[in-house]
């Protein structure tokens, strides 16, 4: 990892302990070095601009009222908000406020002009990830079924029905995918 | 894997909906090892989230969010004072709200002993210290929080973690040293509020002065009829 990356992770990780704090500067620190790769995941879910702003805003909101949740010693500050955000994304959408309108993988959004503040918000920069390379040991089929529900938070009767087939054999490729998955992840843990 | 395990992993990527969705949910705040499970599984598949490109939102989001901050919390000292205090309970999740809402509507009909508050003369004059309180709701691990403010007279009510059931309000009432019970106005489940407190409730409030819950039809206690079913109890105690 670059300098620069760790260090902008080491700024980050500062930010959120004094959110945890109750500083109330500390939230826009977070949003400016954040916000792009949050709403980049949240537009990726749900498909609209206004429903991801929405969506963004009150995970915003939502990490100042709960900041002591975070525990810095768990996981990485901007892997956390990843999920964090993608969680509620889906909850919004679960909640059947939003039309399912999920954005094409390839149309990419405004992008920030701020290239290097990017790198250093990416998860796993070097990709090291066991899930990138485990994934690829997937059939074909489980793999994108897989990669739709992460990116396109749809559930099992959304993608039985895309790739049509009935419920119950989604489900048990989806199964076996995830506990192929499950078992060449723990192989590098 | 088992169902279990597995089961934590189909939450984690979202595949559920409907009442498996409520199931895994409620699950993930009761049971600390399958929510466990799931939090393992959400950091296995985060770095799949590098690949989506980044998109700025438009300023006016930050804008909204500064906004909403400002009505949210009314002041540095409110804000000071709820994060000192720590008190919140999250029960495991940001989804296990729905099945708080259950668990809010399942809770035990206590019985409120209102005949046995023995105000101490002493203490029994104007609050100068801010006081809290906890309300513990049964059967879940959330608390009503309160924090009494009495340079504003205003009692911060705390329900973060409930949901409404769109059936019922729950009441707060203030139990005097003597007399009829005060209302301090109904719960709003998921927020927390700021009510203020009528100036004949803060002459008498004091360490140990007592509040009740009761659940009443949405709108709080008609006029007409009696107050519903005491829920739950706190104490005021300084900080």
């Amino acid at each position: 990892m670059r300098r620069s990356t760790s260090q902008a992770r080491e700024m980050l990780k500062a930010a959120m302990r004094r959110l945890a704090a109750g500083d109330r500067s500390a939230l826009e620190e977070v949003y400016r070095a954040t916000s792009a790769k949050l709403f980049g995941i949240c537009y990726r879910i749900l498909g609209d601009e206004k429903e991801a702003e929405d969506a963004l805003q009150d995970v915003y909101l939502t990490l100042w009222r709960r900041a002591d949740r975070y525990d810095p010693e768990r996981a990485s500050p901007i892997s956390w908000l990843a999920t964090f955000a993608r969680n509620r994304a889906i909850d919004r959408l679960r909640a059947g406020k939003v039309r399912l309108a999920a954005v094409p993988e390839d149309q990419a959004g405004p992008v920030p002009d701020d290239r290097p503040l990017a790198e250093a918000m990416m998860i796993d920069s070097e990709r090291e990830a066991r899930v990138h390379t485990c994934l690829e040991t997937l059939d074909e089929t489980p793999r994108e079924a897989i990669r739709t529900a992460f990116f396109d938070g749809r559930t099992y009767a959304e993608l039985a029905e895309r790739m049509d087939v009935p419920l119950g054999t989604m489900k048990s490729w989806i199964r076996r995918g995830l506990a192929k998955l499950k078992g060449c992840m723990e192989m590098g843990e | 894997m088992n169902a279990d395990q597995l089961l934590a992993a189909e939450y984690a990527l979202g595949l559920l909906e409907g009442e498996d969705l409520l199931a895994a949910r409620a699950r993930e705040s009761a049971d600390p090892a399958f929510a466990r499970d799931v939090a393992e599984w959400q950091e296995r598949l985060a770095p799949l989230a590098d690949d989506i490109d980044p998109r700025m939102p438009r300023e006016e989001v930050w804008q909204r969010i500064e906004a909403e901050l400002g009505a949210d919390s009314g002041n540095a000292q409110v804000v000071a004072l709820r994060r000192s205090l720590r008190r919140w309970q999250w029960a495991g999740g940001l989804s296990a709200a729905a099945a708080i809402a259950l668990a809010f509507l399942a809770l035990p009909q206590l019985i409120g002993p209102a005949g046995e508050t023995r105000p101490d003369p002493a203490t029994e004059r104007m609050a100068r210290a801010p006081m809290t309180a906890t309300m513990p709701i049964g059967g879940t691990p959330l608390n009503l929080d309160f924090t009494y403010l009495p340079d504003d007279r205003s009692l911060l009510v705390g329900a973060v973690g409930l949901e409404a059931d769109g059936v019922h309000d729950h009441e707060i009432w203030f139990v005097p040293p003597e007399g009829e019970l005060v209302s301090l106005g109904v719960v709003t489940p998921g927020e927390v509020v700021a009510h203020s407190v009528p100036e004949s409730v803060a002459r008498t409030l004091h360490d140990g002065s007592q509040l009740l819950l009761t659940r009443e039809p949405l709108g709080g206690k008609p006029e007409d009829s009696a107050a519903g079913p005491v829920v739950a109890e706190a104490e005021f105690a300084t900080i």
